[in-house]
């Protein structure tokens, strides 16, 4: 019997501790929901994320407001849904935040960059849009809607919800998800219209004009010279991609004194565009017309403006039938660079890594000890618009200086068409050869060159012997259109070029 | 698998199995565990085979396309149960209507003068009307165009194959159908060899590893030439071709497409997928009308080594013959009601009803057309969903994938035919002189 009674009195002890603890483990959870939910409302999210210019944009949007009175809060699109990593997500954006509201001065943050749908992916979960959007084929669904949606459940690895419907949260006038008809519909009326395009009689510079429109751009000349391509092993950050150096012999040739403007494109837009698909090519019986492209998907100008700054978003064969179109208008050949041609013009007589002084080791923000030392600005942020001063987004030329041949952006603002097919090994096929003249690059490839770094790049890429290509396919991910638009990328927002015009052989 | 070597069939298995159960739980345990590796006919995604639909409330129908079929389809929903009523039709033309409601009148089915609908739009008013299901069996031309509607309407659909011409269709397609499941309406399709008793059963056999893994498919579909119109006076060009229209691909989507995909959906039914691409040829020979090709021999690759030769053809004096045929690791099977081993030695068939001498039959209890009803109707008042929209979408579109390879002479991709923007059909719809060229299509131009 004492044995029991002892047992008893210890399993009332048990019971004792086992209740205080269940009251205890009871409080906790309670206390940490209210906590949870305090720290989650709309009210609070505001109080810290100091972004006044997000919270009235989400009030505009069809989030806030709507027909059905629905009201999609912060932590609606902001956390993925509970059960699906609700609170490991709140607390590392917490901590995150916490950490940001402290260290960080809001004026220096790059909202610009945060509403570009991949960066803004890391803060919106898809999750998050299909737990509430369950149905992606509601009746009301339109047509085209249903052939974007059908494209969405065949690709679920590479798309997000807010590829296409990033303004849904945050209202952008710019970001609307639709065709966009009236696109280049400018009004110049008060500008002069020129009637005919520049007479070039001697190898100079000159100003070009795009007869019946208001538009002229600048030409510079550049002297044919024999020069080193590419960069040498003992440059910093110099890749295998631009090795082995090669001697170069270039003919003269003009090269724009900028990048292809918007105003410069659109009036080829202007001129040719079609509204509609490919089929509407077929119906032109002007065997001689040029057509030129459909109607871009959203705002190709980002809503950045357009004007002098650089045209973007055009596909590859846009900015080559533009090339066509001023060759036709003009009565000059117009076509891209070839690889060659672009580093001599950029190189502009300069061994070095840029056509200014400086080491892309100092200039990068790669690296280790980049978390306690800034990069250097000083110099390159005279000579190109790239990651470190461009608020995500281009710059008018203006902006720069130039190089020694007069030639402004060539490093940063957008990357450049080249006319050259892409190839990692490109100048190994010239290796031992001496002289090279006039290479056009690889016979054969898949995609093409692409030069000269943009505003979002690294000081790395701005290096004069850099080399990139296009990427069509990422670039077209998000194009809902069946087939994908064969003028405009619908996601590539960094890349434009510009033309070079060839001497009368005459 | 010994029930098929004693040629049992799997339900004469199951039921011995449950009388099985009094001998002795161990047994009756073993027995189960040996079955549960089988998948049940509703696992396969199989149809009620049911004699006649259950009753339930009164379900009205209307019909778009007055045509044979399209009659025969009204009568066919009305022989799947009771409390069954068409009530309205809609056709292109009004003579087509007049001939329907005096075939109907002779098996005392009346519609009301109200309640007939014709020209292009007639089937948009005969889906304002109160129905709860509507029959589609106008040429596939316009198929996409009155299935979204009839989703948008909210009405249950039955629809003959093919269910479109070109891949823009067989998106809009898709895309309704996604919203039919969404709204819990049911869609049943024609391709009847779904629900054609003795390709169930022999689908059943097969899915449970009867012939092993599926290495090689044929389908075929060759036949004398068919029905066509020359050209009346008093006809306008597009009045001609829809006349016609069996004989243009812009509304039939050409043989291979309109009639072969029975046997194409077989093969893709039986594997379990669709061909990743297509190479083949076709050409016209002896065609009198149109611009469609006569005969079509297209290799379909289904990946890991699968292909299916399809062929049709629509030529007189000619070796004919319609079917399917598998070959497995195991064995082989025609699809419809036979098993061979790999010997060529018959190991399992289908049992049809006997007749009055105790013979077989050689044909299923209740006719395909209206087993297909039959389930629209069960789906309809059980709401056991069904939606095959999907399916025959896709075997539709595995038929234009091989149309479109012939035609250019090029390999085609199921990813290039998913996304291609082709069109068929004259931009508008109307009657009167339509300016389209009808050039038979040359490959490798």
């Amino acid at each position: 019997m004492a044995h029991r009674s002892i047992n008893n009195r210890k399993g009332k002890k048990h019971l004792t501790f086992f209740i205080l603890g269940a009251v205890v483990v009871y409080l906790l959870t309670l206390s940490i929901g209210i906590v949870s939910d305090k720290t989650s409302t709309d009210s609070y999210c505001i109080s810290c994320h100091v972004h006044t210019q997000a919270d009235a944009a989400w009030k505009l949007s069809t989030h806030a407001d709507n027909y059905s009175g629905v009201i999609v809060h912060c932590v609606d699109c902001h956390l993925p849904p509970r059960g699906q990593g609700y609170f490991i997500a709140k607390v590392k954006h917490g901590v995150k935040d916490v950490y940001s509201y402290w260290t960080k001065n809001p004026e220096d943050i790059d909202w610009e960059k945060m509403k570009d749908p991949e960066e803004a992916a890391h803060f919106t979960y898809n999750e998050s849009c299909v737990n509430c959007h369950s149905n992606l084929f509601p009746s009301t669904l339109s047509d085209d809607g249903g052939d974007a949606h059908l494209y969405y459940q065949q690709n679920r690895e590479s798309l997000n919800c807010i590829n296409c419907h990033i303004s849904v949260g945050h209202f952008d006038k710019n970001r609307k998800h639709e065709h966009n008809l009236e696109f280049g519909s400018n009004n110049n009326s008060e500008k002069e219209v020129f009637t005919e395009p520049a007479l070039v009689e001697k190898f100079e510079d000159f100003i070009e004009y795009i007869p019946n429109t208001t538009v002229s751009f600048e030409m510079v000349a550049i002297k044919g010279e024999i020069f080193t391509m590419g960069s040498p092993m003992d440059e910093s950050f110099s890749q295998t991609k631009e090795r082995p150096q090669i001697r170069v012999q270039i003919s003269p040739f003009w090269i724009g004194r900028a990048e292809v403007s918007w105003d410069e494109f659109l009036a080829f837009y202007a001129q040719t565009a079609t509204k509609g698909h490919a089929d509407d090519m077929a119906d032109k019986t002007d065997a001689d017309a040029i057509t030129g492209p459909t109607a871009p998907w959203g705002a190709p100008d980002q809503g950045w403006g357009k004007g002098k700054r650089p045209a973007i978003t055009m596909s590859f064969h846009a900015a080559e039938v533009y090339c066509e179109w001023l060759t036709k208008v003009t009565g000059k050949k117009y076509r891209l660079p070839t690889e060659a041609e672009w580093e001599f013009a950029c190189r502009a007589g300069t061994e070095m890594p840029y056509f200014f002084v400086g080491d892309p080791k100092d200039y990068s923000k790669k690296g280790w000890k980049r978390t306690f030392i800034d990069p250097v600005t000083e110099v390159i942020t005279d000579y190109a618009v790239y990651a470190e001063n461009s608020h995500f987004k281009t710059y008018e030329p203006a902006k720069v200086k130039p190089n020694p041949f007069g030639l402004l952006n060539m490093p940063g603002n957008v990357w450049e068409f080249c006319s050259d097919w892409y190839e990692v090994e490109a100048y190994r096929q010239y290796e031992d050869q001496g002289t090279i003249v006039n290479p056009t690059g690889p016979a054969e490839g898949t995609e093409h060159v692409i030069r000269g770094g943009a505003f979002d790049s690294d000081a790395i890429e701005l290096r004069s012997a850099n080399r990139d290509h296009t990427r069509t396919t990422d670039w077209l991910v998000t194009d809902p259109q069946i087939p994908k638009s064969a003028w405009w990328y619908s996601d590539s927002k960094n890349v434009g070029f510009r033309v070079v015009c060839e001497q009368n052989k005459n | 698998m010994n029930d098929l070597k004693k040629g049992v069939s799997r339900r004469d298995f199951l039921s011995t199995t449950v009388k099985a159960g009094t001998v002795g739980a161990l047994t009756a345990g073993v027995l189960l565990a040996s079955c549960s590796s089988k998948k049940t006919a509703e696992e396969l995604g199989l149809p009620p085979l049911l004699d006649k639909a259950p009753d339930g409330k009164k379900l009205k129908a209307g019909l778009v396309g007055t045509g044979h079929r399209g009659t025969g389809a009204a009568l066919n929903f009305l022989d799947a149960g009771s409390n069954l009523e068409l009530v309205a039709l809609a056709d292109v033309f009004q003579e087509r209507i007049d001939e329907c409601r005096k075939k109907l009148k002779e098996k005392d089915v009346k519609i009301a003068d109200n309640m007939c609908f014709t020209g292009f739009d007639g089937y948009q008013q005969l889906m304002e009307q109160e129905l709860d299901v509507v029959i589609l069996a106008t040429p596939p031309y316009f198929r996409p165009q009155q299935f979204a509607a009839a989703i948008r309407a909210k009405k249950h659909v039955f629809m003959e194959k093919p269910v479109a011409v070109d891949p823009t269709g067989i998106r809009m397609i898709l895309a309704a159908a996604e919203k039919a499941k969404a709204l819990g309406l049911n869609v049943v399709t024609g391709t009847q060899r779904r629900h054609r008793r003795d390709y169930v059963a022999t689908y059943e056999q097969i899915a449970n590893g009867a012939i092993g893994d599926i290495l090689s498919a044929k389908a075929y579909w060759n036949q004398s030439h068919v029905w066509y119109r020359e050209k009346q006076p008093k006809w306008s060009d597009m009045e001609y071709m829809i006349r016609n229209w069996n004989n243009f691909a812009w509304l039939s989507g050409d043989h291979i497409v309109e009639q072969h995909v029975h046997n194409i959906d077989v093969i893709n039914w039986f594997a379990g997928k669709t061909p990743a691409f297509a190479i083949g040829y076709g050409g016209r020979a002896r065609r009198k009308t149109g611009d469609q090709f006569d005969f079509f021999s297209i290799d379909f690759n289904y990946g890991r080594g699968l292909s299916m030769h399809s062929m049709c053809r629509q030529i007189d004096n000619c070796a004919n013959g319609i079917g399917e045929f598998i070959i497995g690791t195991k064995g082989m099977s025609n699809c419809s009601n036979k098993i061979f081993d790999l010997d060529g030695k018959p190991i399992w068939s289908y049992e049809y009803p006997k007749n009055e001498k105790g013979e077989s039959s050689g044909k299923v209890k209740v006719s395909p057309y209206v087993q297909e009803h039959i389930h629209l109707v069960t789906a309809i008042r059980t709401g056991n969903y069904v939606n095959h929209a999907f399916d025959t979408a896709f075997s539709t579109l595995t038929g234009i994938m091989g149309r479109t390879a012939a035609y250019t002479g090029r390999k085609v991709t199921w990813k290039e035919i998913m996304e291609s923007d082709m069109k068929l059909g004259p931009e508008k719809m109307e009657f009167g002189d339509v300016n389209m060229e009808f050039n038979v299509p040359i490959p490798g131009e």
